[in-house]
């Protein structure tokens, strides 16, 4: 599945994306802190389909991920 | 892509816009903004909310530019959720324009607009305020502050602690 990354995720990664396989959320954020260095002392969210989750689900593959760092609009 | 949503308060669709805009808001883009109202003489008051790029010291380097990106599909579905919420709230409101920046834009630039009219002024100062702070809480935007030595830290609209977040 593709994850999106943002702001200071997708500079610590080098890359705007990334293309990952997991079965729920907790595996493929285990997958990405390993691949990732440093995302994990980080505060970030994680999208499922442009809705950000609070608790562990199961994945298909066909969704849309995105790591969220801190807003900063306005 | 336009797709239409519905108001299930109000009745009223709102459709996905994109809020964002390529560099600085011009103060020429405010004013013909202002101008386009002439023509609704229901409208009796508006609020304009003017985002400005602020140069904050950060350990003794001022910043000079703020890069702004985002997560630009979910930004534009959030905002529609929240001009939902706010037409719920404040039905009286005539309409409301939200305008944010992408890419670098300096210090002393503006960066975000919100602009609500509406017949009386309480309805667009209370819906300008209520827009303003959800924006900044909830619209995936990412701020990257440029400091005078050509380094950068990442900006956060979360209260600052240093023992989870950098800058």
């Amino acid at each position: 599945m593709k994850v999106l990354l943002f702001g200071i995720i997708a500079e610590k990664a080098n890359a705007g994306e990334l293309e990952l396989e997991a079965e729920s959320v907790s595996s493929l954020k285990h997958a990405l802190e390993q691949q990732i260095k440093g995302l994990r002392e980080l505060s970030y969210a994680l999208a499922v389909d442009r809705v950000i989750v609070h608790n562990d689900q199961q994945l298909t593959g066909s969704e849309e991920i995105a790591l969220l760092p801190p807003f900063a609009g306005g | 892509m336009e797709q239409m949503k519905a108001d299930l308060n109000t009745g009223k669709k709102h459709k996905l816009r994109d809020i964002f805009v390529e560099g600085a808001i011009p103060a020429s883009f405010i004013a013909e903004s202002i101008a386009k109202h002439a023509t609704r003489t229901d409208i009796g008051g508006h609020e304009i909310f003017l985002g400005q790029v602020r140069s904050d010291v950060i350990d003794d380097k001022s910043v000079e530019a703020i890069e702004y990106t985002a997560y630009r599909e979910m930004a534009n579905e959030q905002m529609t959720v929240i001009r939902e919420e706010a037409f719920a709230r404040w039905p009286q409101m005539t309409c409301l324009h939200v305008h944010h920046s992408q890419g670098v834009i300096k210090a002393g630039e503006l960066c975000f607009m919100v602009f609500a009219s509406a017949p009386h002024r309480q309805q667009a100062r209370e819906a300008v305020a209520f827009v303003t702070d959800e924006v900044k809480k909830r619209l995936p935007i990412f701020g990257k502050e440029i400091l005078s030595n050509a380094t950068h830290v990442w900006k956060s609209n979360e209260p600052r602690d240093p023992g989870s977040w950098p800058g």
